[in-house]
């Protein structure tokens, strides 16, 4: 099983999986046997969310595998989640602390390009995949059939994260994730000079900028690029991290850098990028303090908690700046200030907040583009491609490129939607000498042709060096199959060679004319 | 492979395609050569390098002309391959890729223009590349796009731009500056917003001098954009009174450079740019001249010049010689000089300018000093004469060549002024006798001293200096005269022949004798019986009058160094005591002529030795002439170590008359140092043996 997440926008028993097909599809079995294992490819709730409900709750004791760095950072993401939805939400909790901590004892850690063999026939290993800290695409064999399972994946690197990695393999499917199927995004260097000339603009007109954004990802990333650019620009503003959940994420970066670009790899020997020259820790009495800043706040999209607080106090100045992640949901006051510019701002009935900062929306996503998705494609070339992890009108236009540019079979089934993909067995077949030494001097004979084609131009490629031979197939009864010549055969078998010959009979009818020459040859 | 493109399409495309599917490669060091093997294409056609910029599907229609070498491209053609190859390459994980991947967008920009146009956005963001490897391939790729004419500037990237001016690294901001001084800035927004870039970089960053080079280049590469620039700082200028416009801030320098730098090349007179402008720009010269060729400095001087519509310096002269004294004070040359410092890089022609003009100023200073000192106190002089001196000091710090002579000359000058002075003031005390004979002994040879290195060590002198200089040596007879009140007929002798000389110079009327040496002459002229003439020393003193030379065209000091090789204290020369010993010397002379008379003189203990050096054994011209010889010193004492003291001499005639006839060899008259005195250490070589011998 790849991934055991749940839906953010559901808050009843909708937003965890369907597990009870698991046994619909096994009769008898209980979880464990079921299925061999359970494959996690990062850390966000979306990939993530029911494990504990599954081991904990649903009873599942086989083997989870997950990368490092997801085991590190997912139970404070589900500790996170876990106290936002009983504490904040009230409701009825699902998994608790302990919960988490027993879910995580299970995992067994993996790392990039290990191999790993979960049973008899199954073999697992994991690529890297870029998006977040430690997020992994999945390969995963069984016998010959052979799939790629991506995960969230990112094909242009960002600030603190490498693109994504992968060998050339042979693959009967590949299941890729699809978020933005249709989008083409345009460089992200134009995206971060336009967020850094705001932000600059704005502390040297002495406003505050205010970055609510997740604790993990996000966050590092900016600062990466705001540290820098204080460092070129030799700017003294001070940049702010809200305590909590980001330092201690922080702290995780540190430790595993050797999970981030190559950039930071590089620079990691002379000096830990993740050590912030110009960041130091926000106190709760700065809010109100005179002069430029920039403070990163969680949560992301203004929902409440810290960067609420913040929020209130700042967005009165025209001076100040509001930098919002790309997505926020809808209801959360992140969302009211990027659908259209609001100046007033009801949090509940008797309270408002008077909107006159400036708002920057920032557009960096961590998920590939629809060019990335099909770059992939094309360097993995499965036999079939399913989409998921996407909206359908994008992946059914999507499918339409995949069939029509790379001619390959492509799927999005829904939910509950079975699709069988047929898979290739190979069979392992000898083959006798004699055989292989006619093969190869027909082959000989050939590429002297060949060498002169190259001069030409042809480019065609591949289908030029498929050669034909011609061979006979002996399956027996308990031994392995083998290509033999045709005279070993005979030898084999002990029979004569028969030789079969055909003359050709016409049928022909000799005209009257003709019969006088017979006539003629006859008198002669 | 997919089939993208139809049958008769480009070749070079083809492979231009298929290099860019490697450059997508999960492989760094595929995806380095592919941008490397694109950056060799010499033709692609438009459509394909469009594409490669961006990552979205290029569909071409039918309408545009897709190619650029006049083949049409089949209608709706695209090509995914090479969709956005550099848009990923600038941003690739590794900087190795994003550098060359820079490299290559600038190699093909001269391909196409629009493609140029295009590239250069993803150009921009490069500059905020993580890696300054990555960042200064962006600059240079920039300057060479600026090169071949392929670069212009956009609105949207001034701001990207003037960031990078303001960048902590010092080569990146150079990097910058040098392609913005070469790049076309299409709006006058643009211009000036790069102008107010450039000004606040040289605030934060004073030692980036080389900012008003670039000042100048785009100022000359934007004429019409300049114009308008030096027509409000005209305005600035005039409003503003004299006292606040200061020419040291960086702002009004850098449009005044600018300013200037339009109408340079506007040869046709087109631009109207306001005189006041020139004059302003006139202290400006050295860094205007930095900005050009060397060569072209003159014709710059002269066209500030011309352009300013003012003889700056002669008419500062004229006003000099009208105005008293007053009006150049002290402070004034202190003022001259604090411009010179200010003025910062300068250039050697720019200083030689200044340097005149200032010692001019001195010597007028002097001439006024001079004449004040009958009324006034001896004391104000003095001090007049030490400030001035004490300012052809600094002067003379950072001067060379002719320069160099002439504010040395100034200094002898100024000495033996002091020196008159202070002797005017020892004789003027009743009891004068109570400091002793002594004091005004030293004053007195000082004051001979001082004269005859003006007479002999200077080259080229023009006849007012020649006949100043034989003045004060008369002055300097006359006090020897009155403070001994007798003279022996050398002395006489020597006196008649400067009166004569002097004559000789002022006979063709060219120079007017002055009252002094008239009254000389009116006094020694009669013979006297018992030749003891009565000096009223007073009255020459009142009547001496110093005219300033303002002319030392070709004044050139004679100099000389001496070396002696391979020793110094640590290393002496060793020497048997009491046998000749030989040391080789290396001698160089500058200025000297065929008719000087140098003399090597060595002294160890008491004994002097004076050795004739023949100039014709010397190589090269009357400029510098040098040569190696070994001289011996004779009378090595009985000692086991002495110090040799060497040193050039001159010999300073007075036309035939000798003062030393007692042939010992030596010069016969008196002679000038031409050089510091060398020491030369020995010790005794058989210091052991003679020490084991007694």
């Amino acid at each position: 099983m790849f991934d055991c997440g749940m839906h953010m926008g559901h808050h009843d028993h909708q937003r965890y999986p369907d597990f009870a097909r698991i046994l619909a599809a096994t009769p008898g079995a209980d979880f464990t046997s079921a299925i061999s294992c359970v494959v996690i490819t990062h850390f966000h709730l979306d990939h993530i969310g029911a494990l504990p409900y599954f081991t904990e709750v649903c009873g599942y004791h086989g083997p989870i595998y997950m990368t490092y760095p997801t085991k590190a950072l997912a139970p404070l993401m589900l500790e996170d989640y876990r106290k936002v939805m009983v504490d904040h939400r009230g409701e009825e909790e699902q998994y608790s602390y302990e919960d988490i901590q027993n879910c995580m004892k299970k995992v067994i850690p993996l790392d990039l390009k290990q191999t790993i063999q979960v049973d008899r026939e199954l073999v697992i290993r994991a690529y890297y995949a870029g998006h977040v800290l430690g997020a992994a695409m999945i390969y995963a064999k069984v016998g010959d059939a052979a799939l790629v399972y991506t995960g969230d994946y990112n094909m242009t690197p960002d600030r603190h994260l490498g693109a994504a990695q992968i060998d050339h393999l042979k693959l009967d499917l590949l299941i890729t994730e699809s978020t933005y199927a249709k989008t083409v995004r345009d460089s992200k260097h134009a995206r971060e000079r336009e967020f850094l000339k705001a932000v600059h603009k704005c502390v040297s007109g002495g406003g505050k900028v205010l970055i609510p954004a997740f604790a993990l990802g996000r966050a590092q990333e900016l600062c990466i690029l705001l540290d820098d650019y204080w460092e070129r620009m030799n700017l003294k503003i001070p940049i702010y991290f809200s305590a909590g959940l980001t330092i201690q994420a922080n702290m995780y970066y540190k430790m595993l850098i050797g999970w981030t670009s190559q950039k930071i790899k590089d620079s990691y020997t002379v000096h830990n990028p993740f050590d912030f020259k110009h960041v130091c820790d926000f106190q709760r009495s700065f809010i109100n303090d005179p002069g430029p800043c920039v403070l990163f706040a969680t949560p992301g999209m203004i929902s409440g908690g810290f960067s609420l607080e913040v929020f209130k106090r700042w967005a009165p100045s025209e001076k100040n700046l509001v930098t919002l992640p790309g997505y926020c949901v809808a209801g959360t006051i992140g969302h009211k200030l990027m659908s259209g510019k609001p100046t007033r701002i009801d949090l509940d009935k008797e309270t408002h907040i008077d909107v006159r900062c400036q708002i920057h929306q920032l557009s960096f996503s961590p998920h590939t583009d629809s060019k990335g998705i099909m770059d992939l494609t094309e360097f993995l070339s499965p036999s079939h491609v399913i989409l998921v992890h996407g909206e359908k009108p994008q992946m059914s236009f999507l499918k339409e490129r995949i069939e029509s540019e790379l001619g390959m079979p492509c799927y999005y089934p829904a939910n509950n939607e079975t699709v069988s993909i047929p898979t290739t067995k190979n069979l392992k077949i000898s083959a006798t000498d004699k055989f292989i030494a006619s093969c190869s001097t027909s082959q000989a004979r050939d590429s002297t042709q060949k060498s002169n084609l190259i001069c030409g131009n042809h480019l065609s490629g591949a289908n030029g060096d498929e050669k034909l031979a011609e061979g006979i197939l002996l399956m027996e009864k308990s031994k392995d199959a083998k290509i033999l010549c045709e005279d070993e055969l005979l030898q084999l078998l002990g029979a004569e060679g028969h030789s079969l010959q055909f003359e050709p009979l016409l049928h022909s009818r000799i005209g009257e004319a003709e019969t006088d020459i017979v006539d003629d040859l006859a008198s002669e | 492979m997919r089939e993208e493109l139809g049958g008769d399409g480009d070749q070079m495309d083809r492979v231009f395609l298929q290099l860019s599917s490697m450059a997508r490669d999960m492989c760094t060091e595929v995806r380095i050569e592919a941008f490397n093997a694109l950056a060799k294409m010499q033709r692609v056609s438009e459509g394909v390098l469009l594409q490669s910029l961006s990552k979205k599907i290029i569909k071409t229609d039918t309408g545009s002309a897709s190619s650029i070498k006049g083949k049409k491209l089949p209608p709706k053609l695209s090509f995914p391959c090479a969709a956005g190859i550099f848009a990923h390459g600038v941003e690739d994980e590794f900087y190795q890729v994003r550098t060359v991947a820079c490299k290559t967008l600038g190699a093909l920009a001269k391909l196409s223009n629009r493609y140029a146009q295009k590239a250069l956005d993803l150009l921009m963001d490069m500059m905020n590349d993580d890696t300054e490897a990555a960042r200064l391939q962006t600059l240079q790729t920039l300057f060479d796009m600026a090169t071949y004419g392929c670069l212009s500037m956009q609105e949207k990237h001034m701001h990207m731009f003037l960031g990078i001016l303001m960048d902590a690294n010092v080569v990146v901001r150079n990097a910058a500056r040098k392609i913005l001084g070469s790049v076309n800035l299409p709006k006058l927004q643009m211009f000036k917003s790069a102008l107010d870039g450039l000004i606040a970089g040289l605030e934060k960053n004073p030692e980036d001098q080389d900012i008003y080079g670039v000042l100048f280049s785009i100022g000359k590469n934007h004429g019409s954009f300049s114009a308008n620039i030096a027509k409000h700082l005209a305005k600035e200028i005039n409003v503003a009174s004299d006292g606040e416009l200061i020419l040291d801030k960086p702002r009004i320098k850098a449009l005044l450079m600018v300013s200037v730098s339009a109408a340079y090349d506007d040869k046709d007179k087109k631009l109207d740019i306001p005189t006041v402008i020139f004059s302003h720009a006139i202290p400006l010269f050295g860094m205007i001249s930095c900005a050009l060729a060397e060569d072209e400095q003159d014709s710059l001087l002269s066209y500030l010049y011309r352009q300013a519509g003012m003889q700056f310096w002669e008419k500062k002269l004229v006003s000099a010689e009208g105005g008293d004294y007053e009006c150049f004070s002290v402070e004034t040359v202190g003022g001259t000089h604090a411009q010179v410092e200010t003025t910062g890089k300068t250039t050697k022609y720019l200083d030689e300018v200044v340097i005149m003009q200032s010692t001019r100023l001195i010597l007028e200073t002097v001439k006024g000093a001079w004449a004040v000192i009958k009324p006034c106190s001896i004391g104000e002089v003095q001090s007049t004469l030490r400030t001035c001196k004490e300012e052809v000091n600094i002067l003379a710090v950072n001067s060379s060549g002719s320069t160099s002579a002439v504010l040395s000359f100034v200094c002898d000058y100024l000495d033996a002024l002091q020196l008159i002075v202070e002797i005017w003031w020892f004789i003027q005390l009743d009891d004068s006798h109570a400091f002793g004979h002594t004091s005004l002994d030293i004053l007195l040879e000082k004051l001979d001293t001082s004269v005859r290195r003006m007479k002999c060590c200077y080259a080229g002198l023009n006849r007012g200096l020649e006949v100043q200089v034989l003045e004060f040596a008369l002055l300097a007879i006359l006090c020897r005269l009155f403070e001994f009140g007798t003279c022996s007929k050398l002395v006489l002798d020597k006196l008649h022949w400067i009166i004569n000389h002097i004559d000789g110079l002022c006979a063709d009327g060219s120079y007017e004798l002055s009252d002094f040496s008239k009254e000389v002459k009116k006094v020694f002229d009669g013979n006297f019986i018992d030749g003891t003439p009565i000096v009223n020393i007073y009255t020459f003193l009142e009547i001496f009058d110093l005219k300033p030379a303002r002319d030392f065209e070709m004044l050139n000091a004679t100099t000389a160094v001496l070396q002696v090789r391979d020793t110094d204290s640590e290393n002496p020369l060793s020497y048997v005591y009491g046998l000749p010993v030989g040391v080789t010397f290396d001698m160089s002379l500058c200025n000297t002529s065929s008719h000087d008379r140098i003399w090597l003189r060595m002294v160890a203990c008491q004994s002097v030795q004076h050795v004739f050096l023949d100039l014709s054994c010397f190589e090269g011209n009357d400029k510098m002439k040098s040569c190696s010889r070994v001289i011996p010193f004779y009378a090595t004492p009985m000692a086991c170590s002495f110090v040799l003291r060497a040193c050039l001499v001159i010999e300073c005639p007075f036309g035939s008359i000798g003062t030393h006839q007692e042939g010992h060899g030596g010069p016969k008259d008196c002679v000038v140092q031409l050089c510091d005195e060398l020491d030369v250490y020995f010790v005794s070589a058989d210091t052991e043996q003679r020490q084991w011998s007694k």
